[in-house]
């Protein structure tokens, strides 16, 4: 255990590491500060100065993301002086800002916007009418935009190409007031998980080019969810809203911290994959090409499962829940058929990196494993029920549970995606995490497990 | 006023700047004595001379040195800092171009007393025609043999005047932009690709071989008690003969712009001196009647030394109009690196000019107080506070003149 110390902040005692950062305490115990360049992946840099606090015995005051925490430090972050160097700093910052929120994307969520309602609203004091002029459009590749005239230049971004990535696209350049962001000349942003510096951007300087001007975030309601794009299992959030007269819909997923999985970040992939979830999907049941009622599909099921009794093969996609995977266990047992939930289809050594992206592409192969289901391709039977798996077998007749169209297949059901229902999935590290229900369709197609209740009754 | 040079003893000779000129004069001979002295010694005797830096800061040498640690498994380095970029500073291009020996002479006995084996020389682009000088006689060196134990590599800088502040001098020597780091919390050396760096300017490592040769004492004969030694002095402005010429700390400053400088050009009366380069508060002419040359009695009239280099101004010279060309200097020169200095050198330059324009009003010149105090002492390094006292300097001692361009 590492040394702890006491401090006082705001006339409060609290515990720190002695050592450690005083602003990673404030940010820990919610204690009001202001920052931009200070980030817990990325660490101080020390260039925004907005974080000034008071400690005892010092002259001037400090910035609290290059103050180490020592016993008996005695800090302030409230009080009229600290306030006013908030205040002018931020006012300093605010000089060659363009002010154009009501066109920027970031409202809503931006730094500089919460900052000014904290230590602005006030007369300012720039009477110097003339703007630094910098380019307002730029596309850096990789989804996401620039205006450099909103930045802030706290170089987040360019110390996570530097930092995180190792591919150093970004880059500040020029000196003083005309410095801004760019990438190196005849360079592209180009690498996995580029669009994170749309998140790490606390300003509107960095947009991503998938979401901007498709919603204001204020709309959108937010659910915790799990991507679902590899084993990792990175957190999420999603992202979603209902338009009037029109079906709910995902905007955007945004990485969730979670530092024993995915720390801050989500891969570009992943954090695009909420598209596929509301593509192609397939939302009738249908039989030989032909759209039927639920009650005819159920009629058809019974009959089927009837006509091949024992010798009838079971086969489970490795995304589905683990509520689902267990669900589908039972029925199977019920009806005598075989299990399996080939594995090998998932392989994807090609998306594999040292960061994030894992080769397993299914999000609960790990459960599939820890349950001992057959991970073999199935030999030729009569009846084949496929819950959502990707690949083709080979049966007499087969019934596919699916969540998008296939163009294969005589008797199709539609089943909800993971962002329509709520469930828990294991990550290749054996963590269990909930994907909280997101959706709520117009229309809703059912769940595995509502479909296995409506077959039984 | 006596005449004392340690630093520009050679700088009339001809050809002074050739191996062959130096030597028949002196030069190297300190190398003997390292021989005598083991590394420890050569530190003790100059912090025993209180040699202090003069870059600027004043800072003494001696102790910056015992930071340099004598048994490291990592490499040490020596970056000599000759960026010189203050404007009104220009004292480190005639050691280099007058008598560069005497800088390698310097950096050896330096490099021995800090364990280094590989001392850079940071210079500023703009002196690539000194530069060419300075490699010259390296290779001179190197062929003479004499650098078979350090190495001297010259870095040119792109142009930055940050690139003169220690941290930001050693990022570029890296490759990276030239931005001060922040400052560490205990007393440690600076870093060059992580390896312990001693950072010193020009004239500072060239003082270096006078007080070995002659002792702690022999340096400490000339100047004050707290600034002891001498400085090469600069002068530029509206002064006869404007130049180089060094002169003992605690000299007089009218005395030594009367008698070096010729006095004011075409006999107008004084009306400010800026002491030491721009970033050095401005001083009125009753101010500077009975100052002396010392980073003490600068400090105490509210203003610093800095590198010694003199603007003078004559009583023509519009204030408003000399605080907007030196604020059009800052506005260029920072880095842009922190929110205070970035924003806040282009906030004061269009204030001050809006001024110049007629159209500032009374107001304003108390803006430029708050912005001034703003931008005090909550930057990374210290162009910022410069910039600060500048400002305040200006309004303070000239309120009439800047109320008057109303």
């Amino acid at each position: 255990m590492s040394d702890m110390v006491e401090v006082i902040v705001d006339k409060r005692a609290y515990n720190a590491e002695k050592g450690s950062l005083l602003i990673d305490l404030l940010i820990k115990e919610k204690i009001k500060v202001p920052y931009f360049c200070y980030h817990e992946a990325l660490g101080a840099d020390g260039n925004c100065r907005m974080c000034m606090v008071e400690i005892e015995g010092q002259k001037r005051p400090q910035i609290a993301c290059d103050t180490f925490i020592k016993e008996g430090m005695e800090i302030r972050s409230t009080g009229e002086n600290i306030e006013k160097v908030r205040t002018d700093i931020l006012e300093l910052e605010l000089i060659n800002h363009p002010v154009d929120c009501p066109t920027c994307d970031q409202a809503g969520e931006c730094s500089l916007q919460d900052f000014y309602m904290d230590y602005g609203l006030h007369d300012s004091k720039v009477t110097v009418t003339e703007k630094v002029k910098h380019d307002k459009h730029i596309d850096l590749g990789s989804n996401v935009m620039l205006d450099q005239e909103r930045c802030v230049l706290c170089a987040r971004c360019t110390r996570f190409t530097d930092k995180i990535t190792h591919t150093h696209e970004l880059g500040i350049i020029g000196r003083g007031d005309h410095a801004r962001v760019a990438t190196m000349p005849g360079r592209k942003l180009d690498n996995p998980y580029a669009m994170n510096v749309v998140d790490l951007c606390p300003v509107g300087a960095l947009t991503s080019k998938d979401f901007r001007f498709s919603q204001r975030v204020w709309f959108l309601d937010t659910v915790e969810s799990i991507c679902h794009g590899c084993a990792k299992g990175c957190n999420i959030y999603i992202d979603h809203n209902k338009l009037k007269y029109q079906d709910d819909r995902i905007y955007r997923f945004r990485p969730r911290r979670n530092d024993a999985v995915n720390g801050f970040f989500i891969c570009d992939e992943g954090r695009l994959s909420y598209k596929e979830l509301q593509e192609d999907r397939q939302e009738n049941i249908l039989f030989n090409h032909k759209e039927i009622g639920e009650d005819e599909a159920l009629e058809t099921f019974q009959t089927l499962l009837e006509t091949y009794v024992s010798d009838i093969t079971v086969v489970i996609d490795a995304n589905l829940f683990n509520e689902e995977i267990e669900a589908i266990l039972e029925f199977s047992k019920e009806i005598n058929a075989q299990v399996c939930a080939p594995l090998e289809i998932y392989r994807d050594e090609a998306f594999k990196d040292e960061m994030l992206k894992s080769a397993n592409r299914a999000a609960n192969a790990k459960m599939i494993e820890n349950l001992n289901i057959d991970t073999q391709m199935p030999a030729q039977s009569g009846l084949l029920i496929n819950f959502n798996h990707p690949a083709e077998f080979e049966a007499d007749k087969q019934i596919d549970f699916r969540t998008h169209q296939q163009t294969q297949g005589a008797f199709i059901l539609p089943i909800a995606t993971y962002a329509e229902s709520e469930g828990h999935i294991m990550n290749e590290d054996g963590m269990i995490q909930l994907c909280q229900k997101a959706l709520f369709k117009n229309d809703p197609v059912p769940t595995v497990i509502e479909w296995l209740e409506k077959v039984r009754s | 006023m006596r005449e004392c040079k340690i630093v520009s003893r050679k700088f009339d000779l001809e050809d002074a700047h050739t191996l062959k000129v130096s030597k028949a004069n002196g030069g190297y001979r300190t190398l003997e004595k390292l021989k005598e002295y083991s590394p420890t010694d050569i530190i003790k005797i100059i912090t025993d001379a209180n040699l202090r830096g003069k870059g600027g800061g004043g800072a003494p040498a001696g102790p910056k040195w015992e930071l340099m640690p004598q048994e490291s498994e990592k490499p040490s380095f020596l970056a000599v800092n000759c960026d010189e970029s203050e404007p009104g500073t220009f004292k480190d291009r005639q050691i280099i171009s007058k008598d560069p020996h005497l800088l390698i002479e310097g950096i050896l006995i330096t490099c021995y007393a800090i364990k280094a084996k590989h001392a850079y020389i940071y210079i500023r682009g703009e002196y690539k025609q000194y530069q060419d000088i300075l490699q010259s006689a390296i290779d001179e060196a190197y062929e003479a043999g004499l650098l078979d134990a350090c190495d001297i590599t010259i870095h040119r800088g792109a142009g930055a005047y940050i690139c003169g502040e220690k941290s930001a001098l050693l990022e570029s020597m890296e490759g990276k932009r030239g931005h001060p780091r922040l400052k560490p919390k205990q007393k440690e050396p600076e870093w060059y690709f992580g390896n312990p760096t001693l950072v010193n300017n020009v004239e500072t490592i060239a003082s270096v071989p006078f007080i070995i040769q002659n002792g702690a004492d022999a340096y400490k004969a000339y100047g004050t008690e707290r600034s002891p030694g001498t400085l090469l002095f600069a002068m530029s402005g509206h002064i006869e003969r404007p130049g180089v010429y060094e002169a003992e700390f605690g000299t007089s400053m009218m005395e030594y712009i009367n008698v070096y400088g010729a006095g004011i050009k075409n006999g107008k009366k004084l009306k400010a001196v800026i002491p030491g380069g721009v970033s050095c508060g401005v001083l009125t002419a009753k101010e500077v009647e009975n100052l002396t040359l010392d980073y003490e009695a600068l400090r105490n009239v509210g203003s610093a030394l800095g590198t010694g280099g003199m603007i003078v101004m004559d009583e023509d010279t519009c204030m408003v109009t000399a605080l907007k060309n030196i604020l059009e200097f800052y506005h260029e020169e920072s880095c842009g690196q922190c929110t205070p200095c970035r924003e806040g050198t282009g906030w004061v330059d269009k204030l001050v000019g809006k001024i110049l324009d007629k159209r500032g009003t009374k107001e304003d010149i108390d803006k430029l107080l708050d912005i001034a105090d703003t931008m005090n002492g909550k930057t990374v390094c210290v162009f910022a506070p410069a910039v600060s006292t500048v400002i305040v300097s200006f309004i303070k001692r000239f309120r009439d003149e800047f109320e008057g361009a109303l």
